[in-house]
């Protein structure tokens, strides 16, 4: 499937759900996050409310990523200045630069920062004296940006460009809107792209994970972000490479027709999910109960994942979890 | 001390048993999967406390959890402190810092024990204060080159994933890509005990099956001011395997709907559910298992 097709498809169906919604939406944001959430639980998905999936605002988990990504980017953008190969990052001295950077203004000879939402909420958060909050961005970044070199290996591959990060050595955003009017805006979560994008593709998306999933969503993971990342190009990427910290794996898994497929139908459910939730709402009804349900906001007004708890969910991790034992 | 370890010539020992080794644990986890009923799917994950619980009390192990103790939530900010030293190595650690970090971290398990215990909750920050002393003169500034990092996550899949055994090192340094050894440091909250000494050749398993590295030594700090150091070495390597080789075993019975089995212990003081054990009522069982605790602590030293 070219991506042409792909975004007429997408669209297409997207525009079918928003005008067959009981109310019009509005900012319907479809990343990962969303995506698995409405795939893997739909009632707890709208029950979050008719906005869906809000951003909730930085924090220093949340921005691992973010922050790890954009004190790469301006180490491999320093590196660049000086017409050298980028030396290997010490996490925590890239983290700190980086950090310096946001809040110096620009030196002559090393690379102006681009303005980006977590370096502001960094710098910021620097202002208010909140070193708390510092200590630990540089604590989960730091980790980010370790796991990410070991995994990938430095020198980081031929034609390496980061995604979702400020600077001149990478790509800022990789966003698409099924048209200029739409409320729906899909972005692709990737981190990196290796390969330089050409009409017949030949490029792979890199996803780079601290923690493992299961297998499932890791294919889940690779089909999302697949078919975010042609909408947003305008290419297919050929392979997804997705890594894992904890364990070391990094698994490639190549683009074809079923995994586009799959990686449309989720964004799509997004979407779908958004229109149920006006009309309807929070229902139980429609609640596919997993260990995700002992975290559950909705927990008390939900009796299939009561019942879930009360039954498979008494087993933890493989084993019984016992809270009263017969005597003897 | 920590800051000594880091400062000598370390010299870890050859991955040469690895692969043996994994493929020793992938078939007593296929074993132990088999009697269990584990699958990819359904797995059995493992975590450093399930490993020792289930080894020191089964029965005790599988309860649910309901929620920390005052101990535990001391313990809890001791590892704060040693991780912010860790990162932040300029800022002087306190509670109140320390509070301050887990709650950046989301992390609102203390703070929420302190709201909870109300007056109470002065005991226990002062004695939180005091456990911190001298870990936190302890810490050393440790040099960026060594990648310092906190929670990192580890986790080893056997057989094909049908059981799986992950965790979050207090605090790793060195190791691939750093171009140094990786010293294992675990941080402990309470008084030294030699049981203490598994997580971190639990941990120092883990790592050396995830990048085919032995790390030079597992450190544990403890607040009462022992630093206990073990330069790894094939035989802790093959222990830790035997340790989780049992605590599998031990799980697959249980899986199958044996009974978890009632080993009462020194661990009967502070265990919730003693009020409802029998082995745990009988004072007898459980003083003379402190005693022999006691007796053997010296010489395992």
């Amino acid at each position: 499937m070219n991506a042409g097709r792909l975004r007429a498809d997408v669209a297409g169906r997207i525009a079918d759900v928003l005008a067959g919604a009981a109310a019009p939406l509005t900012d319907v944001y479809v990343g990962w996050t969303a995506a698995h959430e409405a795939a893997t639980c739909p009632a707890r998905y709208r029950g979050q409310g008719e906005d869906g999936w809000g951003f909730p605002g930085w924090s220093p988990v949340l921005a691992a990523g973010a922050c790890g990504r954009a004190a790469l980017a301006h180490h491999i953008a320093r590196a660049d200045l000086t017409r050298r190969p980028p030396p290997m990052p010490v996490p925590l001295v890239a983290i700190r630069t980086w950090m310096q950077a946001l809040r110096s203004p620009p030196e002559p000879g090393r690379p102006a920062e681009e303005r980006s939402s977590v370096g502001d909420w960094v710098r910021e958060t620097w202002e208010a004296g909140d070193t708390a909050t510092l200590a630990a961005v540089a604590a989960t970044a730091g980790r980010w940006l370790a796991g990410f070199v070991r995994v990938l290996g430095w020198p980081l591959p031929p034609q390496f460009t980061l995604l979702n990060a400020p600077g001149p050595a990478a790509v800022p955003s990789l966003r698409w809107h099924p048209d200029k009017a739409s409320p729906v805006t899909v972005a692709c979560g990737a981190d990196a792209r290796m390969g330089r994008v050409t009409g017949a593709g030949g490029f792979a998306l890199a996803v780079h994970r601290v923690s493992t999933g299961d297998d499932g969503a890791l294919r889940e993971r690779a089909a999302f972000e697949s078919a975010a990342g042609a909408l947003a190009i305008g290419v297919p990427p050929a392979s997804v490479l997705v890594t894992a910290g904890d364990t070391g794996e990094r698994v490639t898994l190549p683009v074809d027709e079923d995994l586009l497929a799959q990686g449309a139908e989720r964004i799509v459910g997004v979407v779908t999910q958004r229109a149920v939730a006006v009309e309807r709402g929070f229902d139980p009804a429609d609640a596919t109960p997993s260990a995700a349900c002992r975290h559950c906001d909705r927990l008390a007004d939900c009796p299939p994942g009561q019942g879930w708890l009360a039954a498979a969910g008494r087993w933890r991790g493989g084993l019984p979890v016992l809270s009263v034992l017969p005597p003897g | 001390m920590l800051g000594d370890v880091l400062a000598a010539e370390l010299c870890p020992p050859s991955p040469h048993g690895l692969v043996s080794l994994r493929t020793e644990l992938d078939s007593a986890a296929r074993a132990a999967a088999a009697i269990g009923g584990w699958t990819e799917d359904e797995p059995l994950r493992l975590s450093k406390h399930l490993v020792t619980g289930l080894l020191r009390c089964p029965r005790r192990a599988l309860n649910e959890d309901h929620g920390p103790s005052d101990d535990v939530v001391v313990g809890l900010v001791v590892d704060a402190v040693a991780k912010l030293a860790t990162v932040s190595p300029r800022r002087t650690v306190t509670v109140d810092a320390a509070l301050a970090f887990l709650s950046a971290l989301g992390d609102s398990t203390v703070a929420d024990h302190l709201a909870a215990r109300g007056s109470g909750a002065r005991q226990v920050r002062a004695e939180a204060a005091a456990r911190i002393e001298q870990l936190a003169a302890a810490w050393p500034v440790i040099d960026p080159a060594w990648w310092p990092r906190v929670e990192e996550p580890v986790r080893v899949a056997l057989a094909g994933g049908a059981v799986t055994v992950a965790g979050r090192l207090d605090v790793l340094l060195g190791g691939p890509p750093t171009g140094r050894p990786a010293v294992v440091v675990e941080v402990k909250g309470g008084r030294w005990y030699d049981g203490m000494r598994a997580d971190g050749h639990l941990y120092a398993l883990m790592l050396a099956l995830r990048d085919g590295e032995v790390p030079a030594a597992a450190v544990t700090v403890v607040s009462d001011g022992t630093t206990q150091v073990e330069p790894m070495r094939a035989a802790l390597l093959q222990h830790a395997a035997e340790r989780l080789d049992e605590a599998m075993g031990i799980a697959a019975r249980v899986a199958a709907g044996e009974p978890p089995a009632m080993s009462p212990g020194a661990h009967c003081q502070h265990c919730p559910v003693r009020p409802d054990c029998p082995a745990g009522q009988q004072p007898q069982l459980v003083a003379a298992a402190r005693d022999m605790a006691a007796q053997l602590q010296p010489e395992s030293r």
